[in-house]
């Protein structure tokens, strides 16, 4: 059993005809890659094309209605939202959008992160112990249809207008989907996968951390993108209910005053906030999952 | 080149074609694989499967042996049992002369479908094993690079699992599973969801494989003629719960090739198994 488990050459058995296939166009060279390529700028091209066709029509629909406060032209609500970047509204004790840009993401990273980790410890320990699960489960198939917005009253009866009731709206809606995507990510893996693990010579911790674990990833990363999606919503809600500041905060304001190009420049920062942490956590997907990899 | 395990029950070349020369059992070299009255039984929520009840087998070093039987006699749940994923309720399973206590490497398991892990390029994957021990070495590297070379996968070496075909998944499993050196190579049905074709090739290349490294091997199949084929006993179980029904001697000369199975002598070691089977 010493010597090792490798032949110079190839036996003529595996060549003769009907044997095993010889080797074909690997993956990941010339051809493919150049294919991959073209057609990512296909969809770049096309994506953008699409945007410009939909900025055309609210150009020409705003031109043809005439009235800024019902639809501001693309350019008026251009020129808005460069100007009250970096000034502030409404100008006496007001914020800037970047500053109100900055708090609503500051507080989306700190609620989100906080039920992100918490929601993957309680999925984990669910996953694990029996009677967590058992516990937990109701609590949890009670709180995941409830709306979060609906505790911002309660919330804000508790902890007042600042940031903890903002964060802890966050975070009990992020906890159930976390919790739920984590849950049945490793209820999913394959025993399988577990046991050709430990067979091939990996203690049980090793696996644990490198089958399990890892296997799961993917799942508990497509269950942050769908945490995020809900977790704007609830906090662009909570900042127009009860707040001094955010984007939410802003856009109210802006539609108290009629100041409707405001309202679309904060509409327009919420779109690229959100279209970029989804990005970053599709990058992520992307990075964890190979077969995510090519589309 | 040619060790006990083959030599065991090939005619030598030279040999007059009808003398099969078998070596004495030498009795007091400890079995590879030694069975005694294992039982196993599923305790579900209503109902209680027993799944084996009194398996006996011994297996020596270097032997292929195929387990054959019925669906549902418990042929992955006694291979379960010798790869330490599920304990015997029942009885004495030792490998190697030594109890089984758990998984090991010592012991490689091949799965109907591969279960390679899809986040690993098929050259991660080989070399997952070594690297989990926390052996990993400039050679076991370079002995993964010449395995992929074996198993025709070099040009994949980069690829991940889905990128592969289903024969090549297979492959790599293999490659995976043989640079651990296991002493048994457990295989559960590893070629039923193969199509004929690649079927033949991967038996083949399997029957290459142990002809030159001896290694002990399991193989559960369902399939009369891959048993004939492939074994040098077929071990028959009977229907749930499965027991050791009679074990079938294939005195069919090494090496063998897909061309045999139209010889007279093949046929007649097929239709003695199924006789067994149908008892
Ligand atoms: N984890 C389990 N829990 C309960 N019953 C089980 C379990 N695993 C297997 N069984 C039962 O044990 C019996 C034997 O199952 P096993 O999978 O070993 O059969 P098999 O011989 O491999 O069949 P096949 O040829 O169809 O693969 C079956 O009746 C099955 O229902
Ligand atoms: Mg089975």
């Amino acid at each position: 059993m010493s010597e090792p488990i490798v032949c110079a050459a190839r036996p003529a058995a595996l060549e003769a005809p009907g044997g095993l296939e010889s080797p074909a166009e690997a993956p990941g060279t010339g051809g493919t890659r150049e294919r991959r390529r073209r057609r990512s700028w296909r969809r770049v091209a096309y994506g953008g094309a699409g945007i410009l066709l939909a900025l055309g029509v609210w150009q020409v629909a705003a031109l043809v209605i005439g009235d800024p406060v019902t639809l501001p032209t693309v350019s008026g609500t251009v020129r808005e939202l460069l100007h009250y970047l970096t000034h502030p509204y409404p100008e006496s004790q007001g914020k800037t959008l970047v500053e109100d840009a900055l708090i609503s993401t500051g507080r989306i990273l700190a609620g989100f992160g906080l039920g992100t980790v918490a929601g993957l410890v309680l999925g984990a320990a669910m996953a694990g112990v029996r009677v967590v699960r058992e516990l937990a489960d109701p609590l949890i198939a009670v709180m995941r249809p409830l709306p979060p917005i609906a505790f911002i009253p309660l919330l804000v009866v508790w902890f007042g207008i600042g940031e903890t009731s903002k964060v802890a709206l966050l975070f009990f809606g992020v906890l159930p989907v976390i919790t739920i995507a984590t849950l049945g990510a490793l209820d999913a893996v394959p025993a399988e996968l577990v046991n050709a693990s430990r067979s091939l010579g990996a203690s049980h911790f090793h696996t644990m951390v490198h089958v399990r674990l890892r296997a799961a990833v993917p799942g508990v990363i497509t269950g942050m993108r769908i945490a995020m999606g809900g977790a704007w919503t609830s906090i662009i809600a909570a900042e127009m209910i009860a707040a001094t500041g955010g984007v939410g905060f802003l856009i109210l304001q802006a539609g108290n005053y009629l100041q409707t190009p405001l309202i679309f420049s904060g509409i327009i920062v919420i779109a690229v906030l959100g279209f970029a942490f989804d990005g970053l956590l599709r990058l992520l997907l992307r990075a964890a999952d190979p077969t995510t990899r090519h589309s | 080149m040619s060790g006990p395990g083959a030599s065991r029950t090939a005619a030598p070349e030279g040999a007059p074609a009808n003398t099969v020369v078998e070596e004495p059992r030498i009795t007091e070299r400890p079995s590879a694989v030694r069975l005694r009255d294992v039982g196993k039984t599923f305790r579900g929520r209503r109902r209680r499967t027993s799944a084996l009840e009194g398996v006996s087998l011994d297996i020596e070093a270097g032997e292929f042996l195929c387990l054959l039987g019925p669906s549902g006699c418990g042929k992955s749940t006694l291979l379960g049992i010798l790869a330490g994923f599920v304990p015997a309720d029942s009885g004495e399973v030792l490998v190697d002369g030594r109890p089984v206590k758990g998984p090991g490497p010592d012991r490689g398991v091949l799965f109907q479908t591969p279960t390679l892990f899809p986040w690993l390029t098929t050259r991660q994957n080989v070399l997952y094993g070594p690297k989990a021990r926390g052996a990993l070495t400039r050679e076991t590297e370079e002995e993964a690079d010449a395995l992929l070379e074996t198993v025709g996968l070099a040009d994949f070496r980069d690829a991940y699992p889905h990128e592969l075909s289903g024969g090549m998944r297979h492959r790599a499993a293999f490659a995976r599973v043989l640079i651990n050196h296991p002493s048994v190579l457990l295989m559960d049905e590893p070629f039923g969801a193969l199509d004929a074709i690649t079927r033949a090739g991967m038996q083949r290349f399997l029957l290459e494989l142990w002809q030159r490294h001896h290694m002990t091997i399991v193989f559960v199949t369902h399939d009369v003629e891959e048993a004939t084929l492939l074994g040098d006993r077929v071990a028959v179980l009977s229907g749930r719960p499965g027991r050791t029904k009679a074990v079938v001697d294939i005195p069919l000369p090494r090496p063998r090739a897909y061309e045999d199975t139209e010889t007279l002598a093949f046929v007649t070691a097929k239709r003695r198994i199924r006789e067994v089977l149908e008892r």
